[in-house]
């Protein structure tokens, strides 16, 4: 272990000279800069810039590609905080409660802890990663379609018990989203379901087209409905950083605990941030003091999610380092990066290219804190937008909520659907239903249906595999304890 | 005011920098990758058009990806809004063949020109290397006895790894219906089931298996290819007795519509791509087989294999077992969905809390202007759709109407074309009324 950390000086050293910093930099510039225009996910913004980095020298490249990567993800962030379209499925739940403060007249403090969150999950999960990486990919290995499945129950367990003020509402909100969430090809079979023969239908409706419409199309709806309000104003008065004292006591824990949920979920071979922020949602609400306040703004709503959204973010290099295997789309823009300088991860790779992994690791290391140097001072600029009046930000939203629908297969279809999903956010928010659920079944019900049908391909048909197995056995276990406990509360 | 001056002075500055950058007619080819960035026909795409850019065969190469349903929504696309377009072209490949099958897709792929089949990978099957089945011939002997013991994993249903398991359990003389196979998302997904022992034996391309191979964490049983693979130890499927054999083939085609010369002339450009230094070197870097076929012989290649494809799908969809899936499940679903709406229904209704009164001539006023944008989207382009969506937005929302407001709708919805479309190339529709 002593090893690691003297190579990880080493990579350092190499990687910290000036020239060096102003790659970085100039890679979370660009990064921000892309990233933040709603509808470019990180993946989308990383293969766009991909090609400033090729000119470079390979360390160099490396570095100016952290930059671009943590830039791109913060990006992301900012877009969902501020005008609730979320550019990839990792930051839905981050404009949860980020666009809630937002309206509020918080977006600074949303912004600026969700700058720090990442920040501090991104440098002690990088260094997780360096002291863990190869032994942790052999034991996520243990974890299999069974596991992901319970994983995906307790998701849900988390997340129902804790988001609507009725169960039953909330719960018909969440199975309207799984079956939005099914239409599209079977995974196993690969029959179509409810595409009523559109081809556009057969990948099943993309999450962060449901989100966008939900979020932010039919919220425009209603405030046309229901009146707009003056513009919230903005509350930058606050203490160091734009954060309170009460922010900061609120938001480190929820940072850490993020982190410590992110990271081991993000390394498992499955894929995707959506059940680590979630997962993180679901125990920021109930761990909070402040339960009253989620679903109107809650920093620990923003601080956690955005925390285990970057720490699963280094937990997906644990399988790409070690097993050469990208879980997400931006881990497999990021492998063609890689292959790109030469590099090629795999087993091997921690044995044979030491110094290119630590070399890596110092890069990411150097790219959390350039960006949150750099954004930091950027919190205030962005937080003006949000003091935009109602009827000029809307309109703004509305128009890039269409750019983003379009540029998923450059389709007026995908507007269409865009529209006809809002109606129906709309339709639910009069009969008083509520729309996160809705989402969050979208989210998770493929996949915690692919989980299932794969356990049950693998068992051949038998239910006992969920009961056989021990750890998936175990993760249910808590799931069922969650829920009873939770109907329980509601009954006191 | 401020606002709108900064607005027009960014404007301008992205105008500035991004024009020049504007493609010009005649030297710029497009090729359109029907597949997320990140993917194997992603991946192809942007390493040609680095190859012909290096070699000087064409001034610029621009990479779209239009992503879907295993490359057919690209395909309907590239074949209808790309036609008789010179300088266009589509890639392609096995998986787009079996995802044509598979979705029974309107458009296929003999609606295209067929140019060349570029490169491949030959697909290995691997066990665990604590796995019992030493040979292909023990695994099948498992198979005929008990076909549901063996559980195959590889990357999405109806791809070429469940294609070359098909094709294996035929010519085993076991019904490919009753094979298990676990269809994950990617072959790299597969191939971590596979080092955690999650599935008995694991398919997929000799690339994702390459290192584990290496490191002898994995046996590989056998290899598709026809002939061995030289430098390889692995046995081909015809020497285990299974006389199958396949590659994950990548090609690329042109629209419908083009002349025959520029056809010729397009195959000359693709066959001094192949020949390139820089080519080359991409192949050996990334591991792909030069499977290079071009022209007419490429395109009996491509009949043959969709008819190969075509067979097997009607195995699968022959009378027998219902094929696996959650068709139940869900009837279930819908109907605890039902009754959790009726529950609702019935939950007693809480006094709303004062709420702001409604108006439904804005919320009236706000949908009439979503509807025009949708119309027109197409004929105008999105500036001007844009600037109406804007406009109709900012009234609806209760901005004061003043002569300003339309200009900056203009503006607004100018900036963000300039932005996505000029700066970034994520192409938003022009208008097809407009001349030229």
């Amino acid at each position: 272990m002593m090893g690691s950390l003297g190579a990880l000086a080493d990579g350092l050293a190499i990687a910290a000279t000036p020239a060096h910093l102003v790659f970085a930099t100039l890679g979370a510039l660009l990064g921000t800069a892309v990233g933040v225009l709603p509808g470019l996910g990180p993946a989308m913004t990383i293969s766009l810039l991909l090609p400033v980095t090729f000119g470079l020298a390979p360390t160099a490249a490396l570095i100016m590609l952290a930059g671009i990567y943590y830039g791109a993800m913060y990006g992301g962030s900012t877009t969902s905080i501020l005008l609730n379209v979320p550019g990839e499925s990792s930051t839905i739940v981050t404009a949860i409660e980020g666009h809630a403060m937002a309206r509020r007249g918080r977006a600074g403090a949303a912004l600026a802890t969700s700058a720090l969150g990442s920040f501090v999950a991104g440098i002690l999960t990088t260094l997780a990663l360096a002291l863990s990486g190869p032994w942790l990919a052999a034991v996520a290995l243990r974890f299999g379609p069974p596991e992901y499945f319970a994983l995906a129950v307790l998701a849900f367990a988390a997340v129902v018990s804790v988001t609507s003020a009725s169960l039953a509402r909330g719960l018909t909100s969440l199975f309207l989203g799984m079956l939005l969430g099914m239409i599209g090809i079977d995974p196993v079979s690969g029959e179509a379901r409810f595409t009523f023969g559109v081809a556009q239908l057969l990948d099943g409706v993309d999450v962060v087209l449901v989100a966008i419409a939900f979020f932010a199309v039919s919220e425009t709806l209603w405030l046309a409905w229901r009146g707009t309000g003056p513009a919230p104003a903005p509350q930058l008065a606050g203490g160091r950083l734009a954060l309170t004292r009460d922010d900061w006591r609120r938001s480190w824990p929820a940072w850490l605990r993020g982190s410590v949920i992110g990271f081991p979920l993000g390394a498992l071979p499955v894929g995707g941030a959506e059940l680590p922020t979630l997962l993180s949602y679901g125990v920021e609400r109930r761990l909070s003091r402040h339960g009253d306040e989620f679903g109107h703004g809650a920093i620990e709503g923003v601080a956690g999610p955005e925390a285990a959204n970057n720490a699963s973010a280094a937990g997906t290099m644990v399988p790409l380092l070690a097993l050469g295997v990208p879980m997400t789309a931006t881990a497999a823009v990021l492998l063609a990066a890689f292959q790109q300088f030469g590099l090629r991860p795999g087993p091997l790779l921690f044995e044979e290219q030491p110094e290119v992994v630590w070399g890596l690791i110092a890069s990411f290391l150097i790219g959390n804190v350039i960006l949150v140097a750099l954004n930091l001072p950027l919190v205030r600029l962005w937080a003006r937008l949000a003091s935009i009046p109602p009827s000029a930000l809307y309109p703004g939203i509305l128009l890039l909520a269409t750019v983003s629908a379009y540029s998923i297969h450059r389709s007026p279809l995908d507007v269409l659907f865009l529209y006809l999903l809002a109606a129906l956010g709309l339709a639910l928010r009069g009969m008083r239903l509520p729309v996160v659920p809705v989402v969050i079944g979208v989210l998770l019900g493929p996949i915690a249906e692919q989980q299932l049908q794969r356990s049950l391909t693998i068992s051949d048909g038998n239910w006992g595999i969920f009961a056989t197995r021990p750890w998936a056995a175990c993760i249910l276990a808590v799931a069922a304890a969650l829920l009873l406990t939770a109907l329980r509360r509601r009954r006191a | 005011m401020r606002l709108t001056r900064t607005l027009a002075g960014a404007a301008a500055l992205l105008l500035a920098v991004a024009l020049p950058a504007a493609p010009q007619a005649g030297d710029v080819l497009t090729i359109v990758a029907p597949a997320a960035p990140g993917g194997g026909w992603d991946q192809l795409a942007r390493t040609m058009a680095r190859a012909i850019e290096q070699a000087g065969l064409a001034r610029r190469v621009q990479v779209q990806n239009l992503p879907g349903a295993a490359g057919t929504i690209g395909l309907a696309r590239f074949v209808t809004a790309q036609r008789g377009d010179p300088d266009a072209m589509l890639v392609t490949g096995l998986v787009m063949v079996g995802g044509i099958v598979a979705n029974r897709a309107p458009v296929t792929l003999d609606r295209t020109t067929p140019l060349a089949r570029l490169v491949g990978e030959y697909e290995v099957l691997a066990v665990p290397v604590e796995s019992p089945y030493r040979t292909l011939g023990q695994l099948l002997d498992t198979l005929r006895a008990r076909p549901g013991a063996i559980s195959w994993g590889g990357g999405s249903a109806g791809g070429s790894d469940q294609i070359l398991v098909d094709l294996i359990a035929q010519h085993a003389g076991v019904d490919p219906r009753r094979t298990n196979y676990v269809a994950f998302s990617g072959g790299g997904e597969a191939v971590t089931a596979l080092l955690g022992a999650q599935v008995t034996v694991g398919v997929s391309g000799y690339g994702e298996f390459e290192s584990h191979l290496t490191s002898g964490r994995l046996r590989a049983l056998a290899i598709s290819s026809r002939e061995r693979v030289p430098g390889l130890d692995i046995a081909t499927l015809r020497e285990s007795g299974v006389p199958v054999d396949l590659a994950n083939w990548r090609g690329i085609v042109a629209p419908p519509g083009i002349r025959p010369a520029r056809r010729t002339e397009l195959i000359a450009l693709l066959d001094s791509m192949q020949r390139s230094a820089g080519w080359r070197a991409e192949l050996e870097r990334r591991g792909w087989s030069d499977l290079w076929l071009a022209g007419d012989a490429f395109a009996r290649f491509l009949s043959a294999e969709a008819t190969r494809v075509q067979a097997l799908d009607d195995v699968r969809r022959g009378d027998g077992p219902p094929p696996r899936g959650t068709g139940s499940i869900y009837g279930r679903l819908t109907l605890i969905g039902l009754v959790l709406a009726a529950a609702v229904a019935f939950v007693r209704r809480r006094p709303a809390a004062a709420e702001p009164r409604a108006a439904p001539s804005r919320l009236g006023l706000l949908t009439l202007g979503m509807l025009l944008h949708l119309v027109l989207l197409q004929p105008l382009g999105f500036v001007a759709a844009g600037a109406v969506l804007v406009f109709v937005g900012a009234a609806a929302l209760g901005a004061r109407l003043r002569w300003r407001l339309p200009v900056a709708a203009l503006v607004a919805s100018a900036l963000v074309w300039v932005l996505f479309d000029v700066a970034l190339g994520v192409s938003l529709p022009r208008g097809t009324l407009w001349p030229g």
